[in-house]
């Protein structure tokens, strides 16, 4: 392979490598935190202590997590500095900026109050401890915040003039709020959350398939559901805004992501390939199966709405277009078949409402496969929408104004090698303990841990581990 | 333009983020210094339980303590983007070991709460704190070694952080944190794992003092600059400030460790870190890469700096504010000999 032995692609392989990695943990925690907030809070106003330990079990589900999303996130930060130099002094002004913002605002938050949150039980007042649950919350929420302002301000670049290799701001809040920041915010953040109830509702159909703990697990179930009712289509709704908007602000990344070639003449519409083998080469889909006008449809919501092709960008200008196309169609399939679990269940909880229990909806035995099935879909959506996201920007770091190739650090071969194995080798293993570990706290199941007396003091010898309840 | 003008509001910014990226980089120090230090310092404890109340005495605050680090980078890359970009990509090497170290450790922590393999858990957590600690002492004794850098980019090779000077750093940081870690321990813990913490900080503090000597005398010869700001009159008398405060610092340490104060050994270890700290800052004042880049050419423009100071600067009380909150409510001591509730 070439590309392997070229230091540029290597270090964009190890960010991707890293990215993918990293995307895994973030959006759990997000989401969690949320639902484990609502716990909290419910327990405190109810006493009824079936909400704690609700609390108590997802928390555990929440700590193996997020762990590993901290580990895994301090290298991308280091990685502008060690693999992308030329882009961080050229960006830094701006770019940097709001990684430090995010890291003030929002890590420090996440991390001050976190022991506290994990560890705290008995050592600090309930509502005490449903603050710093809410300031972790608060915390995690900026840093999707902070973190796709800076991502869409690499997106669609605007408040600053990029002269003689760096970029100038001029406009600070139209940097900040640049044209992509809502769409990647929001699409970000209910993915968040829409993969945080699909593990709780995939978590919860996995003891009710074992017929284990279905007092606990059924009620979770059913909330989850609902919620994910609004959520899922809320979530298409969101992605399908997002993609319209690229035609307008980066319209050679819609038009790799639907191996559109050609743009349509004034007065029709453009097809939409549901499936092609597109070839950059030849400048054409070497095979396509496309459906008349859909594309102007989606795109512009009219039949004959136009939409730039590809063959009017130069190729060096063209972003790769096999990942995009294809990853961001296994993501639409993801989100679409969540949806349809979502509805699906909630149509048989309707159905059944007055005789609903756990026996009727314990036997539908597919679908609470489905939903196992749903968790790594909705990873899988995670995934494949970033990789459309990232890989439709190339060929630049910032889009239309820094390229990719501009913006590495030169290292040498081997030495970017080296890292990047290091770092494959590290985060497998982690990977397969992390899972390992999570599947032994799934088999241990829920701890029903006494509920905390609110001691105050706090001197007492013991350890904080010990507090944890495990 | 005169760089040392204080009416020169450009340079008063990044005189102002120098400081602030200073302080934090020194919470860092201290905080991860003790609980990295702990880390070497479990390869050797005296038997499993006890490495497991090491462990999880600093559980709840390991996160936070790490997370100084990530603002020090956040912030650099924000106010001094031409030292993020040039400096990291020169350290390549030490960063990235750094990084596989933090990664090591940070998930043993909780793989090691839940796993009934308790030892490779515990050894990796130890290696993983030696690993991350050595690469810091490479990256500091590469920094301080300069960073070639030739119009705004890094020209060097990958290997210039590897010397004896940086060597001798390295073994500086791990008897530094080291003595960190086990003076913390005296403080936390009680019965014989004290006792063992003491004499641990007793070793090292000594090493501490050999190698801390050492890199004091060889920095300034490396820099014609230094060597000439410390050597000349009245510079001298401040700058020998410094260097006596610290070894006061050392002597009442040992005095402390020996008399068995549970407290002052801690308190002492830290003091003598900020001194060496802001010793090596104000040797490299107005350098920010010795020898190479000032924090006038380095720093953001001007408005990047206030808008920076707009959004971090006015949180820096309410972060130390929680950050010790947070310490209290897991403050008093523990005793490692009572029995464990892990599973």
């Amino acid at each position: 392979m070439d590309m392997l032995q070229n230091p540029e692609f290597l270090s964009r392989l190890q960010f991707a490598f890293l990215a993918m990695f990293h995307i895994l943990w973030p959006p759990l925690t997000v989401g969690l935190a949320i639902i484990i907030l609502g716990l909290e809070a419910t327990w405190l106003k109810t006493k009824n202590i079936f909400y704690y330990h609700q609390t108590r079990f997802w928390i555990r589900i929440f700590m193996i997590n997020f762990g590993v999303g901290v580990i895994s996130g301090i290298p991308m930060e280091f990685s502008f500095g060690t693999n992308w130099g030329p882009f961080s002094i050229a960006s830094g002004d701006f770019f940097g900026n709001i990684l430090g913002f995010e890291t003030a605002m929002a890590f420090m938050l996440e991390a001050g109050f976190l022991g506290i949150m994990l560890f705290g039980w008995n050592r600090v007042s309930g509502r005490m401890h449903l603050f710093a649950t809410s300031m972790v919350v608060l915390g995690s929420t900026l840093s999707v915040f902070w973190i796709m302002v800076a991502n869409s301000w690499m997106q669609t670049p605007a408040g600053v003039e990029y002269v003689n290799g760096k970029f100038i701001i001029n406009d600070y809040l139209a940097a900040v709020f640049n044209p992509d920041l809502g769409h990647a915010f929001w699409h970000m953040f209910i993915a968040c959350i829409e993969l945080s109830l699909v593990v709780v509702a995939g978590v919860s159909a996995y003891y009710l398939l074992k017929q284990r703990e279905i007092d606990f697990f059924l009620p979770a179930f059913k909330l989850a559901v609902l919620a994910l009712v609004i959520i899922t289509p809320l979530q298409i709704l969101i992605g399908d805004s997002a993609g319209g908007a690229l035609a307008h602000t980066q319209p050679a990344k819609l038009a790799a992501i639907e191996a559109h070639w050609e743009t349509n003449p004034p007065g029709e519409g453009a097809a939409w390939a549901v499936l092609a083998i597109p070839d950059a080469a030849k400048q054409r889909n070497l095979w396509e199966w496309t459906i008349p006008d859909a594309l102007s449809l989606i795109v512009t919501h009219s039949f004959t709405g136009t939409v730039v092709g590809l063959r009017d960008f130069k190729p060096e200008d063209q972003p790769p277009i096999w990942i995009p196309f294809y990853a961001f169609r296994i993501m639409l399939a993801a989100g679409v078949f969540m949806a349809l679990m979502a509805l699906w269940t909630a149509w048989l909880l309707w159905r059944n409402k007055t005789r609903m229990s756990h026996e009727n909806i314990s036997q539908n035995k597919w679908l609470l496969r489905g939903w196992i099935l749903a968790i790594p879909a909705a990873y899988l959506a995670v995934e494949m929408g970033w990789m459309v996201r990232e890989i439709g920007r190339q060929p630049w770091i910032v889009y239309g104004m820094m390229r990719t190739q501009h913006g590495v650090s030169e290292l040498p071969l081997a030495t970017v090698q080296w890292s990047l194995l290091s770092f494959f080798v590290f985060y497998l293993a982690i990977g397969i303990a992390a899972f390992y570990f999570m599947r032994h706290v799934l088999r241990q199941g829920p701890a029903y841990e006494a509920a905390p007396k609110y001691i105050k003091n706090k001197n007492r010898p013991m350890s904080p581990m010990n507090d944890g309840g495990y | 333009m005169d760089a040392f003008s204080l009416d020169n509001p450009h340079h008063l910014l990044a005189s102002i983020w120098f400081a602030i990226i200073g302080l934090f980089l020194i919470f860092y120090v201290i905080l991860d210094g003790f609980d990295l230090g702990m880390g070497i310092l479990s390869l050797a404890a005296p038997n499993e339980q006890y490495r497991g109340a090491m462990m999880s005495s600093i559980g709840s605050i390991w996160d936070a303590n790490e997370t100084w680090l990530v603002i020090v980078g956040g912030t650099l890359f924000g106010a001094f983007p031409l030292v993020y970009g040039t400096v990291l990509h020169g350290l390549y090497i030490p960063i990235t070991l750094m990084l596989l170290g933090f990664i090591m450790r940070g998930v043993s922590f909780e793989f090691y709460a839940l796993s009934s393999r308790k030892k490779l858990w515990g050894i990796a957590f130890g290696l993983g704190s030696l690993l991350a600690v050595i690469a810091q002492g490479f990256a500091l004794g590469g920094l301080l070694n300069g960073i070639k850098i030739e119009n705004g980019l890094f020209t060097g090779d990958v290997f210039d952080w590897f010397s004896p000077f940086s060597l001798m750093v390295v073994l500086g940081v791990i008897a530094g944190y080291s003595v960190m870690g086990a003076n913390y321990m005296i403080l936390k813990f009680t019965g014989e794992l004290q006792k063992h913490a003491y004499a641990r900080s007793k070793i090292f503090s000594g090493w501490m003092l050999f190698f801390a000597g050492i890199v004091t005398i060889w920095t300034p010869l490396q820099y014609p600059s230094i060597l000439e700001r410390w050597f000349t009159l009245p510079n001298f008398f401040a700058f020998a400030l410094l260097p006596l405060a610290a070894l006061f610092c050392f002597y009442m340490l040992f005095r402390a460790l020996a008399r068995c104060e549970e407290r002052a050994p801690f308190i002492w270890s830290l003091l003598i870190f900020m001194f060496s700290f802001i010793g090596l800052a104000a040797s490299l004042f107005p350098y920010i890469v010795p020898g190479a880049i000032t924090i006038d050419q380095a720093a953001a423009p001007t408005n990047t700096l206030v808008f920076m100071l707009l959004g971090i600067g006015m949180l820096i009380p309410v972060m130390i504010a929680y950050n010790i909150y947070q310490y209290s409510v897991f403050s008093g001591k523990i005793n490692p000999d009572a029995p464990s509730h892990h599973d």
